[in-house]
């Protein structure tokens, strides 16, 4: 087990907050919060251990499409591939939105 | 040949010149590998190789014409164990539970059953798969939560739909759209009993 911050700029704090995910092999659980304006935080707490770099690289370029709300992400992984990290993220950020 | 069957006949010469030492070392003792799920070139499995430690998987690619041995999930719920651990009482906890369904053992309960190398720890979850060809009403899926969430251990059971996977507690939850792992990789979808458009 190993916990992983990151920081990235952000827009406004949405209203609403989300869990979406699941808890289980090759899934993950995220829970989106609003956070402080102009800041994204994520804590990632993960089953597989020396990734912090590829978090790092795959949250980039999910960001640097268009900037995030301001949130605070829980992140619960059980080792997910990117493309369902992916997945789940714009799951959140959707159902944020609807809120 | 479907995710997660076990293969034995894999050779250390088949794996790619990258692959870490712990793989090699896997292959060499004869572990089998696991079918992934994914696309793999004709005459070829997609595969992934396991290591003791849970960071250590490989995935690889297997010649067809080099499986010597085939172990289907299925075949594995008659197999029983001399440890005792929670994984495992939870399978016996289970198997009349399942019995009239098409299901199976997967993960490192279904690889230490198929192959005697133990990979189950006191924490491990217990892996299952349930062959659904028709849909699982949700409710249903929500019944059938119940009972495997009262095992000692977490059950991890996957729905096999005719087009992918879904894991029964995301079913069973709220969530509108679930996640289907189908071997084009993964997809948000309302119905895991529809093709993916």
């Amino acid at each position: 087990m190993e916990t992983l911050s990151f920081e990235f700029p952000a827009g406004q704090p949405p209203k609403g907050r989300a869990l979406v995910g699941c808890v289980g092999s090759g899934d993950l659980e995220v829970l989106l919060e609003p956070g402080s304006p102009g800041k994204l935080t994520i804590q990632v707490q993960t089953s597989v251990n020396g990734a912090e770099q590829r978090w790092q690289h795959l949250f980039e370029r999910i960001f640097q499409e268009h900037t995030p709300p301001a949130l605070k992400i829980d992140i619960h992984d059980f080792g997910a591939t990117p493309g369902v990290v992916r997945l789940r993220l714009e799951q959140g950020f959707e159902e944020i939105g609807h809120d | 040949m479907n995710a997660h069957d076990l293969l034995w006949g894999m050779t250390s010469g088949q794996l790619p010149s990258d692959a870490p030492a712990w793989v090699l070392e896997a292959i060499n003792a004869g572990h089998p590998v696991v079918v992934r799920r994914a696309i793999a070139e004709p005459g070829q499995v997609a595969v992934g190789v396991r290591g003791r430690l849970r960071e250590q998987r490989f995935a690889t690619v297997m010649p067809l014409a080099a499986v010597q041995r085939r172990v289907v999930p299925e075949a594995l719920r008659g197999v029983t164990s001399s440890r005792d651990l929670p994984a495992l009482r939870a399978l016996d906890l289970l198997r009349p539970v399942l019995a009239q369904e098409a299901w199976g053992i997967t993960g490192s309960a279904g690889f230490e059953l198929a192959s005697g190398v133990q990979a189950l720890h006191e924490h491990s979850d217990l892996d299952l798969i349930l062959r659904t060809h028709e849909r699982l009403e949700r409710g249903d899926a929500e019944d059938l939560l119940a009972i495997l969430d009262t095992a000692p251990c977490a059950v991890d059971l996957q729905l096999q739909t005719p087009f992918g996977a879904v894991a029964l507690r995301e079913w069973a939850g709220g969530s509108r759209r679930v996640l289907l792992k189908t071997v084009s990789g993964a997809h948000l979808v309302v119905d895991p009993w529809q093709a993916v458009a």
